[in-house]
């Protein structure tokens, strides 16, 4: 476990007032109320100047925001809200939890899975304390994982952001969140409501726009990931659910990122680091398998979405010796935005085209499994950090792909 | 001899001269239809154009798979203003054949007139029938590439097939050919391929089907094996 964060100055004298909007993820009774009972547990060692409410996002024709103590709470609760249409997780509650929180004044609002949070750590303390006192306007909760956690943000979501907005936040689709009241008014006035209410609320639309405007931002380290709600999902699935709204950020974003050069990190509070814990016996065959197959299926497809010379790299891995087969970095970030240009222009249903690019995902996701397979948490680190220094050499092939689409050799 | 043959002559070009007259209005009228029917199909051309650009037909076609993207040269907007275009040009004309004085023209034309509308219809429930298969088949490959199997091609060519073998037993029971005929040898080929791929499931498949159902239902009852559940802790975790 490694320790790379930079950590914020010292608290002020002066101790933090007023209201504080905490919005929980509607999940199974009992973990609603124990949630509700720490976070009051919390704010009161930690903040007691201030006021908190506890609601709870639900479900339905259009999400409303239920106190965690009333009984509503008890008969909504039950309802895995939110998760199951297009938006993820219960960040589709934002624009409710947004104008609460305009509604109340609310210094600082926060949206919170409904599970378990790492109790070692004071986490609650961590999240708001650069708001309230140190006036940030967005804290990015950030957890501690295994190497093999979380590999669609360490392969796509987190190098994507940072070589896009240059900005170092390590998990940007964490599916939670701080916002500081002046944010959550400037979220609230954004047009994307009404142009793009199909994407508006979601993590990679929060995070876009906290990154692409004038906002300062950090990240918290809340200790170990508590885990998910709900059995592991499959990986095109998921692909599509979380690559999609990353790239309409990138098409809604167009003329800010291609002026960002390079990335700078973030103040981060808390410890950072990858949990290892030894070696893992990860069966690397059937990923490699699938991306064989991918490229002898979908090959045609693909032949719609990536340049010829990109194609035959590909088929050149594909055709090494079993074992050998591995996507690289770089080819890897000219893939992934080359995806991202297929997206914009529509070339393929963008459904079908995030999800076959699941073959190409788990390609690159073999060799990574293998590099990180005798690695400590700082070697893992070290990985991710080449990976995303790669997807901001090959930026300039972004650029050129997104300005000329039809152009197969920028 | 001459005052006979001047006669005859006289009374045949009297008659031609009568029949051209009684025949001159419906071919003034079939020429009108012939007129109106051009100025109709230029004018629907337009229309059908308009409408394709604003809906962004050849966009979604192409983006949905339905139509090739490489080809620049043809395009479903294309297609679809020439199939209007003759359609109502051809309507035109069995529409002036039909005015026409002549028994025989007359009959062949309304006869085509009653059908040609139901061909129409089930021309395009055959197109849309073709069109539906080809998005089904990509989608089907997609889905059966991720799953991680092998005859990916085959069964989306098989989707895309029994889509199509769907729309044309409809688009034939529409248009009235041989309809019970149809009907019977659909039905015992749609219950053939059915039964076939139950029987593919129920004997190669059994294991998949087993793991993905305990993937989607982990709570159903049935305990992982120790060795699934050694799986679980060296799992890769995509979210």
């Amino acid at each position: 476990m490694s320790v790379t964060s930079t950590e914020l100055s010292a608290s002020p004298a002066e101790l933090p007032h007023g209201e504080i909007l905490i919005a929980l993820e509607a999940g199974d009774r009992s973990a609603v109320t124990a949630s509700a009972a720490s976070i009051r547990a919390h704010l009161a060692a930690r903040f007691a100047g201030c006021t908190a409410k506890i609601v709870v996002a639900t479900a339905g024709s259009e999400t409303a925001l239920v106190d965690a103590d009333s009984p509503d709470a008890a008969r909504t609760a039950a309802v895995p809200a939110l998760a199951g249409d297009g938006i993820a997780g219960h960040l589709s509650a934002v624009s409710a939890v947004l104008r609460e929180a305009d509604r109340l004044g609310a210094r600082a609002a926060v949206l919170l899975s409904a599970g378990a949070h790492d109790e070692s750590v004071d986490w609650l303390g961590l999240l708001l304390q650069p708001i309230l006192e140190e006036g940030f306007d967005y804290v990015c909760p950030t957890y501690r994982r295994e190497r093999l956690d979380g590999m669609l943000n360490t392969a796509i979501v987190y190098p994507l952001t940072r070589a896009l907005f240059g900005r170092r936040l390590r998990q940007p689709a964490g599916g939670e969140a701080a916002l500081s009241l002046a944010l959550a008014r400037a979220l609230l006035a954004q047009p994307a409501w009404r142009q793009d209410p199909a994407y508006a609320g979601s993590d990679a639309w929060l995070v876009a726009s906290v990154l692409a405007g004038p906002f300062r931002a950090c990240q918290a380290w809340l200790g170990k990931w508590p885990g998910g709600a709900g059995p592991a999902e499959d990986a095109s699935h998921a692909l599509a659910r979380i690559v999609g709204p990353v790239f309409q950020e990138m098409e809604r974003h167009a003329d800010r990122w291609q002026r960002v050069e390079g990335s700078e990190p973030v103040p981060s509070v808390g410890q950072a680091g990858v949990i290892a814990g030894g070696p893992f016996a990860v069966d690397v065959g059937p990923l490699e398998d699938a991306f064989r197959l991918g490229l002898r299926e979908l090959g045609e497809l693909w032949g719609l979405v990536l340049p010829p010379g990109t194609l035959l790299t590909l088929r050149r891995a594909a055709a090494t010796p079993a074992g050998k087969a591995r996507v690289s970095d770089a080819l890897w970030a000219r893939i992934v935005y080359d995806f991202a240009v297929a997206h914009s222009t529509r070339v393929v249903e963008r459904q079908q085209l995030l999800r076959s690019m699941t073959p190409l995902y788990l390609g690159w996701v073999r060799g990574f499994v293998e590099d990180v397979r005798e690695l400590d948490g700082d070697g893992t680190e070290a990985r991710v950090e080449a990976l995303c220094g790669t997807f901001e050499r090959e930026k300039p092939y972004a650029i050129a792909r997104w300005r000329w689409p039809d152009s197969f050799n920028p | 001899m001459w005052q006979d043959t001047k006669r005859i002559f006289l009374d045949s070009a009297e008659r031609l001269l009568q029949a051209t007259a009684r025949l001159l209005p419906s071919v003034l009228a079939m020429l009108l239809f012939f007129a109106l029917s051009v100025v109709l199909a230029v004018a629907l051309r337009g229309v059908v154009r308009r409408i394709c650009e604003r809906l962004a037909l050849d966009r979604r076609l192409r983006e949905w798979g339905v139509w090739p993207s490489g080809d620049a040269r043809s395009s479903p907007t294309r297609l679809l203003t020439r199939i209007s275009f003759w359609t109502v040009l051809v309507l035109g004309v069995f529409l002036g054949l039909s005015v026409l004085d002549a028994p025989a023209a007359s009959a062949v034309s309304v006869q085509l007139l009653g059908y040609v509308p139901r061909l129409l219809v089930a021309l395009a429930i055959f197109a849309v029938a073709v069109g539906i298969s080809r998005v089904v088949e990509r989608n089907v490959l997609i889905g059966a590439v991720n799953m991680g199997m092998q005859s990916a091609r085959l069964l989306a060519l098989g989707a895309r097939w029994l889509v199509v073998l769907l729309g044309a037993a409809i688009a034939l029971d529409h248009s009235g050919v041989a309809a019970h005929v149809v009907t019977v040898a659909f039905g015992i080929l749609f219950g053939g391929i059915v039964f076939a791929l139950s029987l593919a499931v129920g004997l190669g498949a059994k294991d998949f089907v087993a793991r993905s159902l305990q993937r989607r239902f982990p709570d159903s009852g049935a305990t992982e094996s120790p060795a699934e559940q050694e799986d679980e802790r060296g799992q890769i975790h995509h979210t």
